[in-house]
């Protein structure tokens, strides 16, 4: 038995090579950059100050703020907008499946290729949408220009272009459900919305999960999209951890970059783990 | 017309002739033959002829003070910088020297930065690198990545508020070459605004306001924004210094040493309280209004003020031509109408890739870059932004209008400063985005300056001096 076990042991050490090698090595040797000041030839040791000058240097502290917002509205809009999306393109229309590749497509073009496009519709007199807009009546606002809506714009953008990936989950989701549930449900004289409400939903709970995990550390990590859209502008409007992180790098501060990337990793951990247990625990099994 | 095509029509017949006669591997054989001496005589005729261009051109510096001897260099810089200038010297240069400079753009502002310094760690910089003097160079770490100049015998010929602000912070070393003339960070106006309107170039910053109140009035852009490209903002802030320097003259020594700062420094905070005082003058787009949109702006009247470097007027001239002189220019104005001061900023300048394999033309090209020749070339293809930095060389007579004014009104008065960055080795890196800030209004003067003391004290740490 023990020859055995060792034997096929031996097959792991490639991958295990290449894990420890490409990912936890560069892992230990962050978390120790991450307490020195750093210039990439020689180092000095401070201690935890490149945490303390993250958390309390305002520009810093920001991006922390606008990390949470970015990736809890992309998440859920996600998640909400591709549901209604699936339940429609499951329906009976004839024009299925050239809707549905209609709406995958957005997936498919590149983030920084949509950030510019979408920055130059965006533009407040010569931008797309503001001159639509005008035409009507209504003088359009400064969607990346203004602090307050250039977040939100950014996470319109990334809305758009991220629904296409949860649409084609859910739509997986949706199919795989045994049609014996709907029948049932006709039986006992259910309208349509209470089928959706208390058949699909629990159902696709594990599609859901899914999308909700991917999206959020996608949200949490984004980094192209708005470097492409506003490059962390009008100020620190939309500065995200990415951005900062990557600031700081630019500015030769290899140390306090490390710290950022390291706290990024921290924030992540602590919101993905939990949530995947709690989401796991709450999944219906066919 | 007629000949050749009637010669390689027979060379074909014959070709095609031998074919019939012989087997088909010998008519081949024979068509082969034929292909490979028409392509020797072709190779020794083109090789001929190169050899004796190349025989002819060695020729040429007989009569020239300069050395000939062809080489390619690579050369770095942003598109913001008026380019019609310098590709004349480089012109010059390829005909006097040989050297052919390989122009090759990056971004400009703080994304700029980051190419470059990429470009630095990975080994990837061209042979020639632009890009700012003074503390911007320290970012750079030039001892290991740049040539030092200082013992060629030309580079004495460089005045010396330019040497000091390319040693960073050495009292021996120097890194580059002058690119253009200096720069000057003041409000560019339109003369036809302010003929129209019947304003005076003011004095203090309280007339300068009651202009732009006067032109708000009348439905005119008071003051044009252009945070589309961040940089421009930081100016207003920054040409502020001489300002600064009035009410307290050894503002940059205390700052360097980390005992004054901006938000406890009356005067400091002033120049970013000018910042948000412009925010209700800027024009609707201005958070998308780019460097060369807002050129077109001040030149068309569609504003009055830009706070801008003064190479601008190049970028105008380049698009424009001689409607540049509709444009004036004027320093950030203080309290003291008496004392009505430019800041004055020092070149971008050309450094020399340490690591690169073409080190001696590198010195040859920076020697042709700095002498009076090529001056003259620059100066023909692009008017100066403001007076020079080698030593002894003046001003043309044709100058831009704005220009000329700067010198009467500045230099001949002693009214000029250097700004700060070239006083101090500590300009923290978020200034863009703090001045970002404060001119879109999200933040107060106060504020700002706390911040940009915060910004400062982490690159002094970073860069080993000790602030509290």
């Amino acid at each position: 038995m023990n020859k055995k076990k060792i034997y096929s042991l031996w097959f792991l050490v490639p991958a295990v090579v290449i894990f420890v090698v490409f990912f936890i090595i560069p892992m230990v040797t962050s978390l120790f950059f991450s307490l020195t000041v750093w210039d990439l030839k020689s180092f000095t040791f401070c201690g935890l100050d490149n945490y303390k000058t993250f958390f309390s240097e305002r520009s810093l502290s920001i991006s922390v703020r606008n990390t949470l917002i970015y990736a809890v509205l992309t998440s859920g809009l996600k998640v909400i907008i591709a549901f209604f999306i699936a339940l429609f393109l499951t329906s009976k229309i004839k024009t299925k499946d050239f809707l549905r590749s209609l709406v995958f497509f957005p997936n498919l073009v590149s983030a920084v290729a949509v950030g510019i496009i979408f920055k130059a519709l965006m533009h407040p007199s010569k931008g797309l949408f503001n001159t639509v807009l005008a035409a009507i009546g209504i003088s359009g606002p400064n969607w990346l220009g203004d602090t307050n809506l250039a977040l939100f714009s950014v996470v319109a953008v990334d809305v758009w272009k991220g629904v296409s990936i949860s649409t084609v989950i859910f739509i997986a989701g949706i199919t795989s459900i045994d049609s014996s549930y709907y029948e049932a449900a006709s039986i006992d004289g259910a309208t349509r919305w209470q089928t959706i409400r208390n058949i699909v939903m629990p159902l696709v709970r594990s599609s859901t999960n899914t999308i909700i995990t991917l999206s959020l550390i996608g949200g949490l990590r984004c980094f192209d999209l708005i470097w492409a859209m506003t490059k962390g502008g009008p100020g620190f409007a939309t500065d995200v951890l990415a951005s900062v992180v990557y600031k700081q790098y630019a500015a030769g501060f290899f140390g306090l970059s490390t710290a950022g990337n390291v706290i990024m990793f921290a924030v992540i951990a602590i919101i993905a783990f939990p949530l995947q247990k709690f989401l796991n625990s709450r999944e219906v099994y066919n | 017309m007629d000949n050749p095509c009637i010669f390689c029509v027979q060379i074909v017949k014959i070709a095609s002739s031998n074919n019939g006669e012989r087997q088909i591997k010998g008519g081949r054989n024979m068509k082969r033959k034929m292909l490979s001496v028409l392509l020797c005589a072709a190779m020794m005729g083109t090789t001929l002829a190169g050899a004796t261009s190349v025989l002819a051109a060695d020729d040429k510096d007989s009569d020239s003070k300069w050395e000939y001897k062809e080489a390619t260099l690579t050369f770095l810089i942003d598109p913001d910088t008026a380019s019609s200038g310098y590709q004349a010297v480089f012109d010059l240069c390829e005909k006097e020297t040989g050297i052919h400079i390989e122009t090759e753009l990056r971004a400009s502002g703080g994304d700029g930065d980051n190419q470059v310094k990429t470009r630095l760690a990975s080994g990837e910089m061209t042979d020639l690198c632009g890009y700012n003097s003074g503390a911007k160079l320290n970012e750079l770490d030039p001892e290991d990545n740049f040539i030092d100049i200082s013992g060629e015998e030309w580079a004495s010929r460089l005045d010396d508020t330019f040497a000091s602000a390319v040693s960073a912070g050495s009292d021996t070393a120097v890194y580059g070459v002058p690119l253009t003339a200096t720069n000057l960070g003041c409000i560019l106006y339109n003369k036809d605004l302010y003929e129209k309107y019947d304003l005076q170039v003011p004095d203090t910053w309280e007339d300068f306001l009651k202009n732009c109140d006067t032109l708000k009035e009348a439905g005119e852009t008071a003051v044009i924004g252009s945070l589309g490209d961040s940089w421009t903002i930081q100016v207003p802030y920054l040409g502020d210094h001489y300002n600064v320097l009035a009410a307290e003259p050894d503002f940059s020594e205390k700052f360097e040493a980390g005992e004054a700062k901006y938000a406890t420094t009356e005067a400091g905070l002033k120049s970013f309280q000018k910042l948000a005082d412009l925010q209700p003058y800027f024009n609707d787009d201005y958070t998308a209004t780019t460097y060369a949109d807002a050129c077109d702006k001040i030149v068309n009247g569609e504003g009055a003020h830009w706070f801008i470097l003064s190479q601008a007027l190049s970028s105008i001239y380049e698009l424009y031509g001689d409607d540049v002189n509709k444009i004036g220019v004027m320093g950030i104005p203080g309290d003291d109408a008496d004392n009505h001061g430019l800041t004055v900023w020092e070149p971008t300048a050309i450094y020399g890739n340490a690591n690169s394999d073409k080190k001696d033309d590198i010195l040859r090209f920076m020697e042709f870059y700095t002498s009076d020749e090529a001056l003259d070339a620059f100066t023909e293809a692009q008017k100066p932004d403001g007076p020079y930095c080698i030593k002894g060389y003046e001003l043309p007579d044709d100058a831009y209008d704005g220009v000329k004014e700067a010198q009467e009104k500045y230099f001949d008065t002693g009214k000029t400063n250097v700004a700060m960055e070239f006083q101090t080795s500590v300009k923290g890196t978020n200034c863009e985005y703090i001045c970002s800030e404060v001119a879109t209004g999200q933040s107060t003067a106060e504020e700002a300056a706390a911040a940009y003391d915060e910004d400062c004290k982490k690159q002094a740490t970073q860069l080993g001096l000790d602030w509290k």
